[in-house]
């Protein structure tokens, strides 16, 4: 049969054209918003005047910058904290997840609850509450320490190299891996191991030999992950670093801006060459991760039901857990309730030691109620702006009729790798220098936008999920129907995935209200949200009413998170396939 | 265009990339014609289907409904997925699980801004029709596969679409059921008197419910024709294979006045209704079904028997299968369980001139 065929441009079809709009559209906003700021910040560090004056070029930021050891120090610590931190935590990871997942040991509901609760809990009320217990002049376990023969002085302090490190052991990284890593031995198909025991080995052969290095791969991808997490650490390094004159590249580039004049081209320069620094890692990471193609077989049908049997050293397992939860997490959350509840901290033995003044401070202050209302906008603001942009994101990518799938998934994991600091470093050079100044310079709009932009790796992740989950039929058979495509995203899709939609939104506005990172070069008097409060409280010495904000955003979060679990929505972490970072 | 076409697929076209899925297909379906595409997976069956609902956008070609054109690419015309009016059961069925059963049918209608009064009426109707009465209240993830299949059809016939597509609506479900949604499909066919446009790759399905079959097979169409013909006279060997077993044998054509004569070989002679257009002494296959060829024991050797000889027997319980050398080829026939032939034996293949198709070599 004979066929003529004219070759028409797929885009001046009417189907694609809204399609190829969005797709289009999309990847406009993702270049303004990410690839803008970071163009600017690396042109911005060759610019010797500030922002807004007549442009400079010279070397002069980098040299300055270079010449300041303090500055290599800081991008050597990050490194060194981010490389030290994951040993333990990695570790202890990988025997929680295993305990869940593959051995008998009683309650790993409950461990993997316990787990999932403790990530939400915000790292900078805990580490306020370590201040308060391990403070060498009011610490409360230093004074108890001082009760024992032969200690004369303060034992531990936590302002120092192994105080943040120690600190870490406790807050979201750790939790955030064993909920990551779970999954990952439960899927591992139950035969290997089976095959295993068969040939003769017994449990801690399997589990050495088989079990491990057939998962490697996976426990590598996370642990690179969390590396990379670990250099955009910014609260706990403030807190304790500060007063240590211990500085991480993300503090250094907050004490240059804080300078008056403010030190726009040390901190550009810095944050440049650490971008470098990350792009050469996630290059070799990609590499890496491509050459490890065939171990991704293990994830096989036939999920394990062969369980290790511990016999009674279950009960050391389940115990030595509770152990470290209670001293990890209850221990500190239980002296921040004391602490916000006395007159002086540390003075146990005044006469009536507790009052209920700092909550009353707290909720008497003018500035606290306006930040209140900052933080709800802000949050409320950044969740519905996440799930707007993000549903439309993931469902681009799930529909794989993209042009640019490569790059839209770039853009999309480019905020995992990119500090939030250096991010707002990058917009704020963008607000400051472009019409949209009024809009967003100092503004909550502004603070928004930056915290969307940095939510940006799992909500597209959570939607892209989603929407491969439902396959194209529903909506399909919507459209045959006779239903426009806006209203089928509506009646059809938007229902579909809304229990996502609703657990995206509920993270962004988690993570909004606890950052401080993102916020503290964008804000300003009028834009101050509770999280910059709370930092402002602990550096002015109001270590009491800090610990009563503090524990407010955490019963905040908490209650946010039970219902959103109540209500069925599970946070299940980013499975194999997302924890790629800008996948082929 | 007769007024006797509701759709027509013209020279139709469709490209992923270098893999031409859809290449030049060209049918006509008639109003309340129940036509079948019928083809192997991958053949371009579903594609085509997509392209009539709009899914996918042809590379080339016209496709025109009732007169209007749908998309024709060389003009820039194509007529969005949801102004066609097009009714479609997908072979997911695709319910919408958040939705009742009630919902997922009404929906096409609230789309068209049905007043509520006759929409109530025509939902109950249509579920009705499909035998769901009493079900409209129920969530769409309590049904069983066969009836949320019923929920799809009732979606798909509510507003009275122009022409019902069918992507494989059975494939998903068992035997038992499979079978009986034949029948009711077949019923609710006659009654609706729609056109049907049908996907399956299970040649049964297809004979037993079309009107015409058009059988595909690497996005080229082979033949189409009533399944009486295409099973009986399959114009390629493709046709023959795929719409069951096929006993082919090689020939030299003969003509004896307006007869055709086909000599297998030296091993005998069989007739061909029609010359077919092969001229004397051209070399050729003929082609039957083997249960249109009988066996009889070693006699007299007249035209359109063939001889052969039983290698094999094997007992398949309600009939025996001989395999058979005949001219150089292995042959399968099936034989009542009377017929008793023993291995080794010479046995005649009678041949019924009218199911005889001649092919070229």
């Amino acid at each position: 049969m004979s066929t003529v065929t004219i070759p028409t441009p797929a885009s001046s079809w009417p189907k694609m054209r809204g399609f190829r709009l969005a797709e289009l559209g999309v990847l406009l906003f993702f270049c303004i918003v990410m690839a803008l700021p970071i163009l600017f910040m690396l042109i911005g560090s060759f610019n010797i005047n500030p922002p807004g004056q007549p442009q400079v070029f010279g070397f002069d930021n980098w040299i300055r910058a270079f010449s300041d050891p303090q500055t290599l120090n800081a991008l050597w610590m990050s490194f060194l904290f981010s490389i030290v931190r994951l040993i333990p935590s990695l570790t202890l990871a990988v025997i929680v997840a295993w305990l869940i997942a593959r051995t008998d040991m009683p309650g790993g509901n409950t461990v993997e609850f316990l787990c999932w609760f403790a990530y939400f809990v915000p790292d900078f009320p805990l580490t306020l509450a370590w201040m308060l217990l391990l403070d060498p002049h009011y610490g409360f376990l230093n004074s108890m320490a001082m009760h024992l023969p032969f200690v004369t002085g303060p034992l531990f302090n936590p302002y120092s190299f192994w105080g943040i490190v120690f600190v870490h052991l406790g807050t979201g990284g750790i939790w955030l891996n064993v909920m990551l890593l779970t999954p990952v031995f439960r899927r591992l198909g139950a035969s290997l191991e089976e095959a295993a025991r068969v040939s003769g080995a017994n449990t801690f052969t399997t589990l050495w030999r088989i079990t491990f290095p057939v998962l490697s791969p996976m426990i590598i991808a996370i642990a690179v992950l969390s590396f990379i997490k670990g250099l955009e650490s910014f609260n706990t390094e403030l807190l304790l670093g500060l007063p240590a004159r211990i500085y991480v590249y993300g503090t250094r580039i907050y004490d240059y801006l804080r300078q008056e004049p403010p030190a726009y081209g040390e901190a550009t320069a810095l944050g440049s060459v650490f971008l470098l620094v990350l792009f050469f890692l996630a290059f070799f990471y990609r590499r890496y991760l491509q050459g490890k193609k065939k171990f991704t077989v293990v994830t096989g049908s036939g999920y394990s039901t062969l369980r290790v049997k511990l016999g009674k050293w279950r009960y050391v397992a389940i115990g030595a857990f509770i152990t470290w939860f209670l001293f990890m997490m209850v221990l500190p959350l239980t002296f921040l309730v004391i602490g916000s509840f006395m007159r002086r901290y540390g003075f146990f033995n005044i006469s009536n030691p507790f009052t209920l003044s700092h909550w009353q401070n707290l909720f008497g202050d003018p500035l606290f109620i306006g930040s209140l209302t900052n933080s709800l906008i802000i949050a409320s603001t950044t969740a519905i702006l996440g799930i707007m942009i993000y549903s439309i994101v993931g469902y681009l990518l799930a529909s794989k009729k993209l042009l640019f799938p490569a790059l839209l998934e770039f853009f999309c994991w480019l905020p995992w790798v990119i500090p939030g600091i250096l991010m707002s470093l990058g917009l704020l050079w963008i607000f400051l220098s472009t019409p949209l100044r009024g809009v967003l310079y100092g503004t909550v709009w502004g603070i928004a936008l930056a915290l969307t932009i940095h939510d940006s790796p799992v909500s597209t992740q959570a939607f892209k999920s989603a929407f491969m989950q439902l396959g194209p039929d529903l909506e399909e058979a919507a459209r045959v129907s006779g239903a426009s495509w806006r209203y089928t995203y509506r009646r059809i899709l938007l229902p579909l995935v809304g229990p996502i939609a609703a657990t995206v939104g509920m993270l962004n506005f988690g993570s909004a209200l606890t950052s401080i990172s993102t916020p503290v070069l964008l804000y300003s008097a009028e834009s101050r949200p509770l999280s910059i409060l709370l930092l402002e409280y602990s550096f002015t010495g109001e270590i009491e009413r800090a610990a009563a904000l503090g524990l407010l955003i955490t019963f905040i979060i908490c209650v946010m998170m039970l219902i959103g679990r109540g209500l069925g929505l599970r946070l299940t972490g980013p499975s194999r396939e997302e924890a790629k970072p800008a996948a082929n | 265009m007769s007024a006797n076409v509701l759709l027509e697929f013209k020279d139709a076209v469709k490209r992923y990339g270098d893999t031409t899925v859809v290449d030049g297909i060209s049918f006509t379906v008639a109003p309340g014609e129940f036509f079948t595409l019928l083809g192997p997976s991958g053949c371009g069956k579903t594609t085509t289907l997509r392209m009539i609902a709009g899914l996918e956008m042809p590379d080339g070609g016209e496709i025109t409904l009732q007169g209007r054109t749908l998309a024709a690419p060389a003009r820039g015309i194509y007529v969005p997925i949801d102004k066609r009016n097009m009714g479609m059961v997908f072979q997911s069925y695709a319910i919408w699980p958040h939705l009742t059963v009630f919902e997922n049918v009404a929906f096409p209608l609230r789309v068209r801004g049905e007043p509520k009064a006759s929409l109530r009426k025509r939902v109950l109707d249509a579920l009705e029709v499909v035998g769901l009465s009493g079900y409209e209240n129920r969530g769409s993830t309590e049904l069983s596969g066969g009836q949320q299949q019923r929920v799809a059809l009732a979606r798909a016939i509510v507003y009275t679409p122009a022409l019902l597509l069918l992507d494989e609506p059975l494939s998903n479900l068992d035997v038992k059921l499979r079978e009986q949604m034949r029948l009711e499909l077949h019923a609710l066919h006659k009654r609706l008197n729609l056109a049907v446009v049908y996907v399956t790759h299970d040649q049964s399905e297809a004979l037993a419910l079309s009107d015409r079959i058009a059988v595909v097979n690497k996005g080229k169409l082979e033949q189409v024709g009533t399944p009486s013909e295409v099973y009986e006279h399959p114009l390629t060997r493709f046709v023959g294979d795929f719409l069951g077993r096929t006993i082919i044998l090689k020939g030299t054509m003969h003509k004896d006045g307006s007869e055709s004569i086909v000599d297998i070989q030296g091993a005998g002679r069989v007739l061909v209704n029609g010359d077919a257009g092969f001229g004397d002494g051209t070399e050729v296959r003929i082609l039957s079904r083997p249960e249109d060829i009988s066996l009889l024991g070693m006699g007299e050797i007249v035209p359109n028997q063939v001889v052969g000889k039983v290698e094999h027997v094997a007992y398949m319980g309600d009939h025996l299968e001989y395999t058979i050398e005949a001219a150089g080829r292995t042959l399968i026939l099936p034989s009542g369980k009377r017929d008793n032939h023993p291995v080794g034996a010479s046995v005649r293949l009678v041949f019924d001139p009218a199911c005889v198709t001649a092919l070229s070599q």
